[in-house]
Protein backbone atom coordinates (compact mmCIF):
# COMPACT_ATOMS: atom_id res chain seq x y z
CA UNK A 1 0.00 0.00 0.00
CA UNK A 2 0.92 3.66 -0.41
CA UNK A 3 0.46 6.96 1.43
CA UNK A 4 0.14 9.66 -0.41
CA UNK A 5 2.10 12.72 0.77
CA UNK A 6 0.75 15.82 -0.85
CA UNK A 7 2.98 18.90 -0.92
CA UNK A 8 0.89 21.86 -0.37
CA UNK A 9 2.91 24.52 1.57
CA UNK A 10 3.35 27.50 -1.20
CA UNK A 11 1.94 30.77 -0.39
CA UNK A 12 0.93 31.90 -3.58
CA UNK A 13 3.17 35.10 -4.08
CA UNK A 14 3.72 34.44 -7.80
CA UNK A 15 0.11 34.22 -7.77
CA UNK A 16 -0.33 38.18 -6.64
CA UNK A 17 -3.22 36.91 -4.81
CA UNK A 18 -3.75 36.97 -1.10
CA UNK A 19 -4.89 33.43 -0.81
CA UNK A 20 -2.41 30.53 -2.08
CA UNK A 21 -3.19 29.01 -5.52
CA UNK A 22 -4.09 25.49 -3.92
CA UNK A 23 -7.14 26.95 -2.32
CA UNK A 24 -8.22 28.81 -5.22
CA UNK A 25 -11.23 27.90 -7.20
CA UNK A 26 -10.45 25.89 -10.70
CA UNK A 27 -13.49 24.71 -12.80
CA UNK A 28 -15.63 25.48 -9.17
CA UNK A 29 -13.45 23.45 -7.14
CA UNK A 30 -10.45 24.28 -4.50
CA UNK A 31 -7.37 23.45 -6.43
CA UNK A 32 -6.17 20.91 -3.75
CA UNK A 33 -9.81 19.04 -3.90
CA UNK A 34 -9.29 17.98 -7.32
CA UNK A 35 -6.33 15.17 -6.33
CA UNK A 36 -7.51 14.78 -3.08
CA UNK A 37 -11.19 13.66 -4.55
CA UNK A 38 -9.10 11.72 -7.58
CA UNK A 39 -6.58 10.18 -4.67
CA UNK A 40 -9.59 9.04 -2.53
CA UNK A 41 -11.16 6.57 -5.09
CA UNK A 42 -7.70 5.04 -5.43
CA UNK A 43 -7.67 1.26 -3.60
CA UNK A 44 -3.66 1.09 -3.43
CA UNK A 45 -3.65 4.29 -1.70
CA UNK A 46 -4.21 3.89 1.90
CA UNK A 47 -4.03 7.13 3.36
CA UNK A 48 -2.88 10.97 3.04
CA UNK A 49 -0.81 12.85 4.15
CA UNK A 50 -0.80 17.04 3.55
CA UNK A 51 2.18 19.25 4.36
CA UNK A 52 0.34 22.95 4.54
CA UNK A 53 0.57 26.12 6.45
CA UNK A 54 -0.82 25.09 9.98
CA UNK A 55 -3.03 27.93 9.82
CA UNK A 56 -4.86 26.27 6.71
CA UNK A 57 -5.61 22.90 8.29
CA UNK A 58 -8.35 23.49 9.77
CA UNK A 59 -9.91 24.78 5.84
CA UNK A 60 -8.76 21.54 4.36
CA UNK A 61 -10.35 19.71 7.33
CA UNK A 62 -13.44 21.54 6.36
CA UNK A 63 -13.09 20.88 2.57
CA UNK A 64 -12.36 16.93 3.48
CA UNK A 65 -15.60 17.06 5.03
CA UNK A 66 -17.31 18.71 2.24
CA UNK A 67 -16.24 17.04 -0.05
CA UNK A 68 -16.55 13.14 1.40
CA UNK A 69 -13.12 12.24 1.25
CA UNK A 70 -13.08 9.08 3.21
CA UNK A 71 -9.42 7.87 3.54
CA UNK A 72 -7.39 9.04 6.49
CA UNK A 73 -5.86 12.24 6.47
CA UNK A 74 -2.83 13.79 8.65
CA UNK A 75 -1.14 16.94 8.52
CA UNK A 76 2.31 17.89 8.60
CA UNK A 77 3.97 21.57 9.35
CA UNK A 78 5.52 22.93 5.91
CA UNK A 79 8.96 24.04 6.08
CA UNK A 80 10.85 27.08 5.10
CA UNK A 81 11.84 24.78 1.98
CA UNK A 82 10.29 21.99 -0.56
CA UNK A 83 12.96 19.72 0.95
CA UNK A 84 12.28 20.35 4.15
CA UNK A 85 7.98 20.10 3.68
CA UNK A 86 8.87 16.57 2.43
CA UNK A 87 10.78 15.77 4.94
CA UNK A 88 8.25 16.89 7.44
CA UNK A 89 5.54 15.21 5.68
CA UNK A 90 7.75 11.55 5.42
CA UNK A 91 8.30 11.44 9.26
CA UNK A 92 4.51 10.63 9.56
CA UNK A 93 4.19 8.24 6.63
CA UNK A 94 4.12 4.54 7.58
CA UNK A 95 3.83 2.76 4.66
CA UNK A 96 6.32 0.89 2.66
CA UNK A 97 5.81 2.84 -0.39
CA UNK A 98 5.34 7.21 -0.90
CA UNK A 99 3.61 8.94 -3.81
CA UNK A 100 4.44 12.11 -3.35
CA UNK A 101 2.95 14.84 -5.12
CA UNK A 102 1.92 18.85 -5.09
CA UNK A 103 -1.46 20.08 -4.59
CA UNK A 104 -1.04 23.15 -7.63
CA UNK A 105 -0.31 19.68 -9.75
CA UNK A 106 -4.44 19.19 -10.10
CA UNK A 107 -4.48 18.41 -13.78
CA UNK A 108 -3.88 14.05 -12.84
CA UNK A 109 -5.98 11.62 -13.75
CA UNK A 110 -7.04 8.47 -11.33
CA UNK A 111 -5.08 6.30 -14.52
CA UNK A 112 -2.20 8.41 -13.87
CA UNK A 113 -1.84 7.51 -10.66
CA UNK A 114 -2.57 3.65 -11.66
CA UNK A 115 -0.32 4.10 -13.85
CA UNK A 116 2.72 5.04 -11.56
CA UNK A 117 1.97 2.43 -9.41
CA UNK A 118 2.13 -0.01 -11.92
CA UNK A 119 5.13 0.83 -13.01
CA UNK A 120 7.95 -1.66 -13.13
CA UNK A 121 9.96 -0.20 -10.70
CA UNK A 122 9.69 0.45 -6.99
CA UNK A 123 10.95 4.04 -7.86
CA UNK A 124 9.94 5.89 -10.50
CA UNK A 125 8.35 9.41 -11.22
CA UNK A 126 6.70 10.60 -14.61
CA UNK A 127 8.89 12.98 -17.25
CA UNK A 128 8.57 14.40 -20.30
CA UNK A 129 10.76 15.44 -23.11
CA UNK A 130 11.98 19.32 -23.07
CA UNK A 131 10.60 20.80 -26.88
CA UNK A 132 12.50 23.90 -26.17
CA UNK A 133 16.27 24.94 -25.83
CA UNK A 134 17.94 24.91 -22.74
CA UNK A 135 21.64 26.10 -21.74
CA UNK A 136 23.92 27.01 -18.71
CA UNK A 137 24.11 30.48 -17.80
CA UNK A 138 22.64 33.50 -16.10
CA UNK A 139 23.49 36.62 -17.99
CA UNK A 140 25.25 35.30 -20.99
CA UNK A 141 26.05 31.91 -22.04
CA UNK A 142 28.15 29.24 -20.26
CA UNK A 143 27.27 25.95 -21.21
CA UNK A 144 25.36 24.03 -23.89
CA UNK A 145 23.14 21.20 -23.05
CA UNK A 146 21.91 18.82 -25.60
CA UNK A 147 18.09 18.64 -25.39
CA UNK A 148 17.56 15.25 -26.40
CA UNK A 149 19.42 14.06 -22.80
CA UNK A 150 16.86 16.34 -21.26
CA UNK A 151 13.43 15.37 -19.25
CA UNK A 152 11.07 17.69 -17.52
CA UNK A 153 10.48 16.01 -14.19
CA UNK A 154 6.68 15.85 -13.49
CA UNK A 155 5.20 15.08 -10.28
CA UNK A 156 3.20 12.63 -8.92
CA UNK A 157 6.51 10.21 -7.99
CA UNK A 158 6.76 6.84 -5.87
CA UNK A 159 9.28 6.55 -3.64
CA UNK A 160 10.40 3.43 -1.79
CA UNK A 161 9.83 5.06 2.24
CA UNK A 162 12.74 3.54 3.66
CA UNK A 163 15.24 4.71 0.89
CA UNK A 164 13.43 8.58 0.60
CA UNK A 165 13.97 8.85 3.89
CA UNK A 166 17.63 7.89 4.26
CA UNK A 167 18.47 10.64 1.24
CA UNK A 168 16.68 13.18 3.01
CA UNK A 169 18.85 12.06 6.20
CA UNK A 170 22.10 12.16 3.97
CA UNK A 171 21.19 15.68 2.75
CA UNK A 172 20.40 16.95 5.95
CA UNK A 173 23.77 15.74 7.33
CA UNK A 174 25.85 17.28 4.38
CA UNK A 175 23.58 20.77 4.22
CA UNK A 176 22.04 19.84 0.62
CA UNK A 177 18.85 21.25 -0.84
CA UNK A 178 17.44 19.29 -3.78
CA UNK A 179 14.66 20.88 -5.34
CA UNK A 180 13.17 17.68 -6.36
CA UNK A 181 13.39 13.93 -4.99
CA UNK A 182 14.43 11.42 -8.07
CA UNK A 183 17.25 13.27 -7.95
CA UNK A 184 18.03 12.86 -4.42
CA UNK A 185 17.68 9.35 -4.68
CA UNK A 186 19.99 9.32 -7.47
CA UNK A 187 22.29 11.29 -6.05
CA UNK A 188 22.79 9.59 -2.75
CA UNK A 189 21.69 5.99 -4.30
CA UNK A 190 23.14 5.90 -7.63
CA UNK A 191 22.32 2.64 -8.35
CA UNK A 192 19.14 2.67 -7.97
CA UNK A 193 16.80 2.84 -10.58
CA UNK A 194 14.30 5.88 -10.94
CA UNK A 195 12.13 4.95 -13.78
CA UNK A 196 10.69 7.34 -15.84
CA UNK A 197 7.10 6.83 -17.20
CA UNK A 198 5.82 8.99 -19.74
CA UNK A 199 4.67 11.92 -18.59
CA UNK A 200 1.35 13.96 -19.42
CA UNK A 201 1.29 16.88 -21.09
CA UNK A 202 -1.81 17.98 -18.95
CA UNK A 203 -0.36 17.96 -15.72
CA UNK A 204 1.01 21.26 -15.80
CA UNK A 205 1.92 23.06 -12.17
CA UNK A 206 0.26 26.21 -11.88
CA UNK A 207 2.46 28.77 -10.77
CA UNK A 208 1.11 32.09 -12.65
CA UNK A 209 -2.19 33.69 -13.19
CA UNK A 210 -2.17 32.48 -16.64
CA UNK A 211 -1.36 29.45 -15.40
CA UNK A 212 -4.95 29.14 -13.80
CA UNK A 213 -6.81 30.61 -16.83
CA UNK A 214 -5.15 27.72 -18.91
CA UNK A 215 -6.10 25.59 -16.50
CA UNK A 216 -10.13 26.09 -16.58
CA UNK A 217 -9.46 25.00 -20.55
CA UNK A 218 -7.43 21.85 -19.87
CA UNK A 219 -9.56 20.79 -17.10
CA UNK A 220 -12.63 21.39 -19.63
CA UNK A 221 -10.64 19.45 -22.09
CA UNK A 222 -9.79 16.83 -20.25
CA UNK A 223 -11.57 16.35 -16.92
CA UNK A 224 -15.56 17.62 -18.48
CA UNK A 225 -16.88 14.34 -19.62
CA UNK A 226 -19.83 16.63 -21.35
CA UNK A 227 -18.39 17.82 -24.56
CA UNK B 1 -30.75 -0.79 -11.80
CA UNK B 2 -30.57 1.04 -8.54
CA UNK B 3 -32.34 4.08 -6.90
CA UNK B 4 -34.18 7.02 -7.43
CA UNK B 5 -35.22 9.70 -5.43
CA UNK B 6 -38.24 11.54 -6.10
CA UNK B 7 -39.30 14.49 -4.50
CA UNK B 8 -43.00 15.55 -4.37
CA UNK B 9 -43.70 11.96 -5.39
CA UNK B 10 -47.52 12.57 -3.41
CA UNK B 11 -49.07 14.05 -6.18
CA UNK B 12 -48.97 16.00 -9.57
CA UNK B 13 -45.93 15.18 -11.91
CA UNK B 14 -43.99 13.66 -9.03
CA UNK B 15 -46.94 10.85 -8.33
CA UNK B 16 -47.43 10.81 -12.35
CA UNK B 17 -43.31 10.26 -12.79
CA UNK B 18 -42.87 7.68 -9.91
CA UNK B 19 -46.02 5.56 -11.42
CA UNK B 20 -44.48 5.57 -15.35
CA UNK B 21 -41.19 5.21 -13.67
CA UNK B 22 -42.08 2.16 -12.01
CA UNK B 23 -43.68 0.28 -15.13
CA UNK B 24 -39.58 1.40 -16.91
CA UNK B 25 -37.40 -1.00 -15.81
CA UNK B 26 -34.48 1.68 -15.04
CA UNK B 27 -34.44 1.54 -11.14
CA UNK B 28 -35.49 -1.35 -8.90
CA UNK B 29 -35.90 0.80 -6.01
CA UNK B 30 -37.60 4.19 -5.30
CA UNK B 31 -37.55 6.65 -2.86
CA UNK B 32 -40.48 8.84 -2.29
CA UNK B 33 -40.34 11.93 -0.30
CA UNK B 34 -43.06 14.03 0.62
CA UNK B 35 -45.12 15.36 3.11
CA UNK B 36 -48.43 13.90 3.08
CA UNK B 37 -47.79 10.33 4.24
CA UNK B 38 -51.33 9.00 3.05
CA UNK B 39 -50.23 10.82 -0.56
CA UNK B 40 -47.10 8.67 -1.07
CA UNK B 41 -48.66 5.75 -0.15
CA UNK B 42 -51.50 6.07 -2.20
CA UNK B 43 -48.12 6.25 -5.05
CA UNK B 44 -46.53 3.26 -3.85
CA UNK B 45 -49.83 1.48 -4.01
CA UNK B 46 -50.03 2.57 -7.84
CA UNK B 47 -46.50 1.23 -8.58
CA UNK B 48 -45.53 -0.70 -10.90
CA UNK B 49 -43.81 -4.34 -10.94
CA UNK B 50 -40.77 -3.41 -11.49
CA UNK B 51 -40.61 -1.34 -7.77
CA UNK B 52 -39.49 -4.03 -5.85
CA UNK B 53 -37.99 -1.67 -3.61
CA UNK B 54 -40.50 1.30 -2.60
CA UNK B 55 -39.29 3.33 1.28
CA UNK B 56 -41.52 6.67 1.69
CA UNK B 57 -39.83 9.01 3.31
CA UNK B 58 -42.46 12.17 5.02
CA UNK B 59 -40.69 15.47 5.27
CA UNK B 60 -41.92 18.86 4.60
CA UNK B 61 -39.69 20.68 2.21
CA UNK B 62 -40.06 24.08 3.97
CA UNK B 63 -37.87 22.78 6.32
CA UNK B 64 -34.80 21.96 3.89
CA UNK B 65 -32.24 22.03 7.19
CA UNK B 66 -33.95 18.21 7.51
CA UNK B 67 -32.76 17.15 4.23
CA UNK B 68 -29.19 15.90 4.86
CA UNK B 69 -30.97 13.88 7.59
CA UNK B 70 -33.51 12.40 5.17
CA UNK B 71 -30.78 11.69 2.72
CA UNK B 72 -28.90 9.43 5.07
CA UNK B 73 -31.93 7.61 5.85
CA UNK B 74 -32.30 6.72 2.23
CA UNK B 75 -28.11 5.69 1.43
CA UNK B 76 -28.84 3.70 4.85
CA UNK B 77 -31.72 2.23 4.11
CA UNK B 78 -31.29 1.74 0.06
CA UNK B 79 -27.95 1.35 -0.20
CA UNK B 80 -27.00 4.25 -2.76
CA UNK B 81 -28.54 6.60 -4.92
CA UNK B 82 -28.36 6.68 -8.91
CA UNK B 83 -30.87 9.13 -9.62
CA UNK B 84 -32.56 12.33 -7.96
CA UNK B 85 -35.62 14.11 -9.37
CA UNK B 86 -36.34 17.00 -7.59
CA UNK B 87 -40.34 17.30 -8.47
CA UNK B 88 -42.04 18.95 -5.61
CA UNK B 89 -43.18 22.82 -5.92
CA UNK B 90 -44.76 25.45 -4.10
CA UNK B 91 -46.19 28.27 -5.10
CA UNK B 92 -48.23 31.71 -3.24
CA UNK B 93 -49.20 33.82 -6.23
CA UNK B 94 -48.88 37.67 -5.30
CA UNK B 95 -47.90 40.50 -6.43
CA UNK B 96 -44.90 42.39 -5.54
CA UNK B 97 -46.76 44.84 -3.11
CA UNK B 98 -48.88 42.16 -1.50
CA UNK B 99 -46.26 39.67 -1.00
CA UNK B 100 -44.69 39.15 2.30
CA UNK B 101 -41.10 37.85 3.29
CA UNK B 102 -42.64 35.01 4.36
CA UNK B 103 -44.44 33.78 1.49
CA UNK B 104 -41.51 34.42 -0.74
CA UNK B 105 -39.24 32.51 1.94
CA UNK B 106 -41.66 29.65 1.94
CA UNK B 107 -41.65 29.68 -1.93
CA UNK B 108 -37.93 29.88 -2.15
CA UNK B 109 -37.16 27.10 0.61
CA UNK B 110 -39.56 24.28 -0.96
CA UNK B 111 -38.77 25.35 -4.61
CA UNK B 112 -34.80 26.13 -4.41
CA UNK B 113 -33.14 25.54 -1.39
CA UNK B 114 -34.79 22.11 -1.22
CA UNK B 115 -33.42 21.02 -4.47
CA UNK B 116 -30.26 22.46 -3.61
CA UNK B 117 -30.10 20.58 -0.72
CA UNK B 118 -31.10 17.50 -2.06
CA UNK B 119 -28.84 18.00 -4.81
CA UNK B 120 -25.65 18.56 -2.39
CA UNK B 121 -26.70 15.59 -0.18
CA UNK B 122 -26.92 13.51 -2.58
CA UNK B 123 -23.71 13.98 -4.73
CA UNK B 124 -22.13 13.44 -1.86
CA UNK B 125 -23.24 9.95 -2.69
CA UNK B 126 -23.68 9.68 -6.01
CA UNK B 127 -19.95 11.32 -7.13
CA UNK B 128 -18.17 7.83 -6.71
CA UNK B 129 -20.31 6.14 -9.48
CA UNK B 130 -21.98 8.45 -11.44
CA UNK B 131 -25.79 9.43 -12.01
CA UNK B 132 -28.41 11.42 -12.92
CA UNK B 133 -30.28 14.88 -11.33
CA UNK B 134 -33.43 16.22 -12.90
CA UNK B 135 -34.74 19.66 -11.92
CA UNK B 136 -38.42 20.08 -12.56
CA UNK B 137 -38.71 23.82 -13.21
CA UNK B 138 -41.33 25.93 -15.18
CA UNK B 139 -41.86 28.29 -18.27
CA UNK B 140 -42.84 30.54 -15.62
CA UNK B 141 -38.99 31.11 -14.71
CA UNK B 142 -38.15 32.00 -18.35
CA UNK B 143 -40.77 34.60 -18.94
CA UNK B 144 -41.94 37.77 -17.27
CA UNK B 145 -45.21 36.83 -14.94
CA UNK B 146 -46.46 40.00 -13.38
CA UNK B 147 -48.70 38.58 -10.18
CA UNK B 148 -45.99 35.39 -9.67
CA UNK B 149 -43.01 37.13 -8.59
CA UNK B 150 -41.78 34.57 -6.09
CA UNK B 151 -42.70 31.49 -7.95
CA UNK B 152 -41.39 32.93 -11.39
CA UNK B 153 -38.36 33.70 -10.04
CA UNK B 154 -37.39 30.53 -8.06
CA UNK B 155 -38.03 28.49 -10.88
CA UNK B 156 -35.13 30.78 -12.68
CA UNK B 157 -33.19 30.21 -10.24
CA UNK B 158 -33.35 26.85 -10.67
CA UNK B 159 -32.95 26.78 -14.37
CA UNK B 160 -29.54 28.52 -13.37
CA UNK B 161 -28.70 26.08 -10.75
CA UNK B 162 -29.03 23.11 -13.03
CA UNK B 163 -27.30 24.73 -15.74
CA UNK B 164 -23.74 25.45 -13.31
CA UNK B 165 -23.99 22.32 -11.80
CA UNK B 166 -24.27 20.32 -15.61
CA UNK B 167 -20.91 21.55 -15.99
CA UNK B 168 -19.90 21.67 -11.87
CA UNK B 169 -20.48 18.03 -12.10
CA UNK B 170 -19.43 16.39 -15.13
CA UNK B 171 -16.32 15.38 -14.09
CA UNK B 172 -18.37 12.70 -11.50
CA UNK B 173 -19.67 11.49 -14.52
CA UNK B 174 -23.20 13.10 -13.24
CA UNK B 175 -25.52 14.34 -15.54
CA UNK B 176 -28.12 17.34 -14.73
CA UNK B 177 -31.12 17.98 -16.37
CA UNK B 178 -33.92 20.48 -16.44
CA UNK B 179 -37.23 20.25 -17.86
CA UNK B 180 -39.74 23.59 -17.73
CA UNK B 181 -43.20 22.44 -18.18
CA UNK B 182 -46.27 25.16 -19.57
CA UNK B 183 -49.18 24.76 -18.57
CA UNK B 184 -49.86 21.54 -16.65
CA UNK B 185 -52.92 19.97 -14.42
CA UNK B 186 -51.82 20.02 -10.78
CA UNK B 187 -52.73 21.28 -8.16
CA UNK B 188 -50.32 23.83 -7.75
CA UNK B 189 -51.28 24.71 -11.23
CA UNK B 190 -55.23 24.91 -10.11
CA UNK B 191 -53.74 27.68 -7.50
CA UNK B 192 -51.92 29.89 -10.44
CA UNK B 193 -54.74 29.45 -12.52
CA UNK B 194 -57.68 28.75 -10.81
CA UNK B 195 -60.75 29.74 -13.51
CA UNK B 196 -59.13 27.19 -15.82
CA UNK B 197 -60.04 23.79 -16.61
CA UNK B 198 -57.86 21.32 -16.12
CA UNK B 199 -59.17 19.27 -19.06
CA UNK B 200 -58.12 21.48 -21.68
CA UNK B 201 -54.15 21.28 -20.66
CA UNK B 202 -51.33 19.03 -20.58
CA UNK B 203 -51.50 16.73 -17.75
CA UNK B 204 -48.99 15.39 -15.15
CA UNK B 205 -48.45 11.77 -17.28
CA UNK B 206 -47.06 14.28 -20.57
CA UNK B 207 -44.23 15.53 -18.17
CA UNK B 208 -43.73 11.98 -16.72
CA UNK B 209 -43.36 10.52 -20.11
CA UNK B 210 -40.90 12.97 -21.09
CA UNK B 211 -39.09 12.87 -17.73
CA UNK B 212 -38.48 9.57 -18.11
CA UNK B 213 -37.41 9.51 -21.50
CA UNK B 214 -34.61 12.05 -20.01
CA UNK B 215 -33.51 9.49 -17.09
CA UNK B 216 -33.25 6.67 -19.35
CA UNK B 217 -29.68 5.21 -18.40
CA UNK B 218 -28.86 5.35 -22.38
CA UNK B 219 -29.91 8.75 -22.65
CA UNK B 220 -26.71 10.84 -22.66
CA UNK B 221 -27.21 13.65 -24.78
CA UNK B 222 -30.02 16.32 -23.15
CA UNK B 223 -28.32 17.32 -19.92
CA UNK B 224 -27.60 20.75 -19.29
CA UNK B 225 -30.44 22.29 -21.31
CA UNK B 226 -33.52 23.64 -20.15
CA UNK B 227 -36.15 21.54 -22.06
CA UNK B 228 -39.78 23.35 -22.09
CA UNK B 229 -42.58 20.54 -22.06
CA UNK B 230 -45.78 21.87 -23.93
CA UNK B 231 -48.56 19.52 -25.14
CA UNK B 232 -50.47 20.31 -28.31
CA UNK B 233 -54.00 20.21 -27.24
CA UNK B 234 -56.73 19.06 -29.99
CA UNK B 235 -58.99 21.28 -29.73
Amino acid sequence: MYTLLLLSGGVGTRMQNAVPKQYLLLAGKPVIMHILERVDQIDSISDMVIVCAPEYESHIKQMLQQYGVVKPVRFAPAGATRQQSVFNGLRLVESEDVILHESARPFVKVEDFERLIGASHRNATFGTSIPFTVVKGHERFEGLLTRSELVNVQLPQKFETRLLKEAHKKAIEEGREFTEDGSMIFHYFPDTYVEICEGMDYDIKLTTRIDMLAGEQIYDDVFRRRK
Amino acid sequence: MGTCVITGAGSGIGKATAIKLSECGYFDSFALVGRNQSDLEATRDSMGAHASNVRIFNIDLSYPERIPEVVSAIVEQMGHIECLLNIAGYTDPTPLLATSLESFELTYKVNVFAPFMFMRECVKYMKQRGGKILNVASTAGMTPRPGWLSYASSKAALISMSDTLTAELSEYGIMVYCVSPGRCATKLRRRLAPEEDPSTIMQPEDVAEVICRLVNPSEACLDGQNIVIRKVIKK
